[in-house]
């Protein structure tokens, strides 16, 4: 035992003491145990408010100015992680279950049977060692929590906000986190004349997932103002994502460029569902599946490239699969037909309402069920 | 998840059926390699029982492929289902892993 467990003994008879101190020799001398003592409830109150390392208290029930029963109820006050052992006359059922009603750990009945008085301080000792470890795990716990929150925060104020409304084209984007930090995001930002537009899922979620989400990202964002076409983008990102990723982490993702002088909207995909184009006449169309993989998990992939032209009134729904496999309570998914349902015959009235539309659908599709993925969706649609 | 495997020479046939998803993809990962012998030089996982996979799931079958490249040892997996097929083909991993229609094909390719 690597730690010495101080223990009070309080009994008002004197012979006690010489007893315990002689039978425990053996413990006290490996520095297992060390006994403290007091002649009844209130001097044990003393000492135990005096001395914050008593680990355990060992009292009788029956003692002049404070019953033991008593004394019980006072230690909890004192430290609630101390515990008490009570020794009882044999036979006094009545007094044993209050006590144990009290809060006592265990008992020992009288005359004191050294063996099992032993076998009884050390079970009892046991399970405060396992308390203990238990409340510092707890505490650890919140701490992580904490800081799990933080990066909750962190991660959703890098998403950005105010997503641009002109009369040219209207943007709307929204995630929803299934845990504290997500592995999904969506970005969007002006190149030149044209809009760039991301939705993005990492691998997993959680605090790894979400340092890949921030590193990806950065990459993308890059190489989307250095490099131009959306196919060689994502090549550049692929490698640069590859080159240090020992956890083979890896994210799936459309990043597409949208033209607002022509319409044109030029994306490509790695790994991810393609995007979903509602007609003007409220017709849905999933948009043709590019060549790719996720990016990060091998080098010099080949990427290829696709352009549709955006009519007045369409719009574009980018997705993360945290939409369509959204689980009701009979663990059916939500699916794409459903997502493409949300749309069939009627054409959003702006980017913001389709976006709504989307997670609304999702929502009372879901019910009570849990969130068990991020849910993200971006919708572009052009006036 | 439920795992079942059968040798013969060289070649274990792992066949794992159910969900694969972030609560178990790590366990799915450890029962995996707890399977491989040293003396398997062809690993073929079956995933004709998966109903689910998610993309913690497709991570693990990366490392696992990843790790047993690297010991030079083949690895294939085969007997998709419809919907983890559309996983496969959409995310790309059908160009990073052996995907066989059944496990005769595997073995033969």
């Amino acid at each position: 035992m690597d730690q010495t467990y101080k223990i009070l003994v309080v009994d008002d008879e004197p012979d006690l003491e010489p007893l315990i101190l002689q039978r425990m020799r053996r413990q006290i001398r490996a520095n297992e145990y060390e006994f403290v003592f007091a002649q009844n409830g209130v001097e044990a109150l003393e000492k135990l408010n005096a001395d914050s390392t008593i680990d355990m208290v060992l009292s009788d029930i029956n003692m002049p100015m404070m019953y033991g029963l008593t004394l019980l109820q006072q230690i909890h006050g004192v430290d609630p992680n101390l515990r008490a052992v009570i020794i009882s006359a044999y036979g006094d059922m009545d007094n044993i279950r209050t006590a144990m009603n009290r809060g006592a750990f265990d008992f020992v009945t009288k005359p004191i049977d050294f063996d099992d008085l032993k076998i009884t301080i050390s079970r009892t000792l046991e399970h405060l060692a396992e308390w203990r470890e238990a409340l510092s795990s707890r505490d650890q716990l919140v701490a992580l929590q904490n800081e799990l929150s933080i990066a909750s925060q962190l991660q959703q104020s890098i998403l950005p906000k105010n997503p641009p409304v002109t009369d040219k084209y209207e943007v709307s984007a929204n995630m929803e986190p299934a845990r504290n930090v997500g592995g999904d995001f969506y970005d969007f930002f002006n190149l030149d004349e044209q809009v760039g537009l991301v939705v993005a899922d990492v691998s997993d979620k959680g605090i790894p997932a979400s340092m890949f989400m921030m590193s990806s990202r950065t990459a993308l964002k890059g190489a989307a103002i250095g490099v131009g076409d959306p196919e060689r983008v994502l090549e550049e990102v692929n490698n640069q994502l590859h080159q240090d990723n020992p956890t083979f982490m890896f994210v799936t993702l459309i990043y597409a460029l949208f033209n607002p002088a022509n319409g044109s909207l030029t994306y490509s995909i790695a790994g991810h569902d393609p995007p979903m184009l509602v007609s003007a006449d409220g017709t849905v169309t999933e948009l043709p599946l590019t060549k790719g993989v996720a990016l990060g998990i091998a080098p010099d992939i080949v990427y290829t490239q696709e352009t549709v032209e955006l009519a007045p009134g369409d719009t574009v729904v980018l997705f993360t699969d945290g939409v369509t496999e959204a689980m009701n309570a009979n663990n059916e998914q939500f699916g794409l037909t459903r997502l493409a349902d949300v749309f069939d015959g009627k054409a959003p009235e702006s980017a913001l309402a389709a976006n709504e539309a989307v997670f609304e659908y999702v929502r009372n599709f879901a019910g009570d069920a849990p969130q068990s993925d991020d849910i993200t969706c971006l919708t572009l649609r052009r006036p | 998840m439920e795992f079942s495997h059968d040798r013969s020479g060289d070649t274990l046939v792992v066949t794992a059926s159910g969900r694969v998803d972030g609560s178990n993809a790590s366990d799915f990962l450890e029962s995996l390699q707890g399977m491989f012998d040293p003396g398997d030089q062809r690993i073929i996982l079956d995933l004709g029982g998966l109903e689910y996979i998610s993309s913690a799931g497709l991570r693990v079958l990366l490392m696992a492929a990843q790790n047993l490249d690297r010991q030079s040892k083949s690895f294939s997996i085969c007997s998709l289902t419809e919907a983890v097929g559309d996983v496969f083909r959409i995310s790309g991993f059908d160009q990073i892993i052996n995907v066989f229609p059944s496990v005769e094909a595997a073995k033969q390719g």
